[in-house]
């Protein structure tokens, strides 16, 4: 009897231990703002975050709101927080960023955190999460930060995309009127709900093709932009049933800076003709540097799966376009609206993260909100 | 003073040191009697080996030549003392002991060629260890070993997943409390 009830009790502290456990809010998240940040901090609420354990891993669910003070001279126009529970294993690091802001100095702004994080069990003392600053991106493109996810590029990219669609919309406002307007954001939300989107398995470094189908290395077809810096010559990946691998583009500098760094955005087509935004390429060499006229590689070792529920898609065809340049001085390029257009990639690109803010400005508070919120800028 | 250690004093007797490394011996050299010692000891000790790798020429094919012959000639003598055998010698292999031993062979066959078969190639290490990232209409997922673990379940409506080859996936939506497009990038390492 007394062995019976040893048992019961021992099943239910089990139980009771492998339950999720709430944050503790003084030790468990660390936020570092450096001393010299142009943000502090003014308030954490961890919310519903809680840790669960899952074998020799906890699981952390963060549900954070942070309030942050620009206590800078310049508007904030984005912000990339690295958000670390360790840093070796898949699971354990992630960022957030909050592009297309407009925050003045003085006021205070919210970033939300929800992530889930994976972290050893048996780890050392201290919090269980680390939510640094990497990056803070201000009104004249100047940049703060310690930018180890590389953030002021891509917050430069982001707030480059924010002008020229805030831009594009403003035109048709001042040409078209409210009705026009209407009609354009109507077009971008209808793009955004039909275009064609992929379920994407990636895998780094992954050397060997794992479909059963025989594998061939297909070329790069590519869109070429008339403004664009950097020239694609010629590229190509493996390609094995619905797994693409090991993308490798050649380059060619044509502008008369230095460029140091360039972005391939990657399509698929399958064997319908349908065409599908796959993946963005990056060149894989940190320290790119490609003078005018030089050719460089851009690729990495990495493989790709695509299809739509259970279904997988079987590759017909791959295509490039450079999506974003960055010069040696730090300045950024991105194709423009027209180029786009041209080149029938609205409806295949994602919209930029202005265009969905804005379209989703329209869809909650209606046209004169939009209008009220693009005379903001 | 700081001698070189007995390593770099060898590595200089047999002039294997790097010009800088051989450039700071000497000059140490120049002023260190003991190391200078110590360098010469290494050097005559280098000679006296050198010496003994000289063995006599050794004439290999004709020795090759001989141990052959010597072999036919033994298989020969052999022959011809071994008396003559009968077909009565294998009497005791007829009937059912003659089919079991046949039948011994071959189960030995079967199991060597069985244990010997060409295996199919084991699936690539990475296919089974690699961490996998995928995006799904559910959010972000993590893959490893067979375990899967839901890393980003956005509650917002319309959420916008992007692959970035170099090993992320980013989900992008609306937040519905602050407004502001919120950006998640999850890394598979």
């Amino acid at each position: 009897m007394c062995s019976k009830l040893a048992i019961l009790i021992a099943a239910v502290a089990a139980a009771l231990s492998a339950q999720e456990t709430p944050l503790d809010p003084h030790n468990s998240v660390q936020i570092n703002l450096p001393p010299d940040a142009p943000l502090t901090l003014v308030s954490e609420n961890l919310g519903e975050s809680h840790v669960s354990p899952r074998g020799s891993a906890v699981v952390l669910d963060l549900d954070v709101a942070l309030t942050l003070h620009n206590s800078s001279p310049n508007r904030v126009r984005g912000v990339t927080l690295l958000v670390t529970a360790q840093e070796v294993t898949p699971g354990g690091k992630a960022s957030v960023a909050v592009p297309s802001l407009d925050v003045a100095p003085g006021l205070n702004f919210p970033v939300r955190i929800n992530l889930r994080l994976l972290r050893p069990s048996q780890m050392g003392a201290g919090p269980l999460v680390r939510v640094n600053l990497d990056g803070v991106l201000f009104q004249d493109l100047s940049f703060y930060g310690p930018n180890r996810l590389d953030s002021r590029r891509s917050m430069t990219a982001w707030e480059l995309e924010a002008q020229r669609d805030r831009k594009y919309f403003k035109s048709i406002l001042a040409s078209r009127g409210i009705e026009g307007l209407k009609q354009a954001v109507l077009e971008s939300l209808n793009r955004q709900a039909e275009r064609p989107r992929l379920d994407v398995q990636v895998i780094r470094g992954h050397a060997v093709a794992s479909s059963a189908l025989p594998e061939h290395s297909a070329q790069f077809a590519f869109l070429r932009f008339p403004d664009s810096p950097v020239d694609p010559l010629e590229g190509y990946a493996q390609i094995s049933g619905n797994e693409a691998r090991e993308p490798r583009i050649e380059v060619q500098n044509r502008s008369p800076k230095p460029v140091r760094y360039v972005e391939i955005g990657w399509i698929v087509k399958d064997s319908q003709g349908r065409q599908y935004m796959a993946a963005s390429v990056p060149n894989a060499d940190a320290e790119l540097f490609l003078p005018p006229g030089r050719t460089g590689k851009v690729l990495q070792d990495t493989s790709l799966r695509f299809s739509r529920g259970s279904d997988k898609i079987s590759i017909a065809g791959i295509t490039g376009f450079v999506s974003q340049v960055e010069f040696a001085d730090g300045k950024v390029w991105i194709p423009n609206r027209e180029s786009l257009a041209n080149a029938q990639l609205l409806g295949i690109l994602a919209p930029s993260p202005e265009e969905q803010r804005l379209t989703d400005v329209y869809r909650k508070k209606g046209p004169k909100a939009l209008v009220d919120e693009l005379a903001k800028f | 003073m700081t001698h070189p250690g007995q390593t770099i004093l060898a590595l200089y007797a047999g002039e294997d040191l790097g010009w800088f490394r051989r450039l700071r011996t000497e000059r140490h050299l120049a002023s260190c009697s003991a190391c200078r010692a110590e360098v010469a000891t290494f050097s005559a000790a280098r000679e006296e080996l050198a010496g003994m790798s000289d063995l006599p020429a050794i004439p290999w094919s004709r020795l090759a030549a001989e141990m052959k012959a010597n072999i036919r000639l033994g298989l020969a003598a052999g022959e011809c003392v071994r008396p003559p055998q009968s077909l009565a010698a294998f009497a005791w292999l007829s009937g059912g002991r003659g089919f079991a031993a046949f039948a011994s062979v071959a189960a030995l066959l079967v199991a060597g060629l069985y244990l010997q078969r060409p295996a199919p190639p084991p699936a690539p290490l990475a296919a089974r260890q690699d961490a996998v990232l995928r995006a799904t209409a559910n959010g972000i997922e993590l893959n490893q070993g067979g375990q899967t673990l839901s890393l980003l379940h956005v509650r917002a409506g319309d959420v916008t997943y992007s692959a970035g080859a170099q090993g992320s996936i980013r989900a992008r939506y609306v937040d519905s409390d602050t407004g502001n497009v919120t950006i998640n990038n999850v890394y598979v390492q």
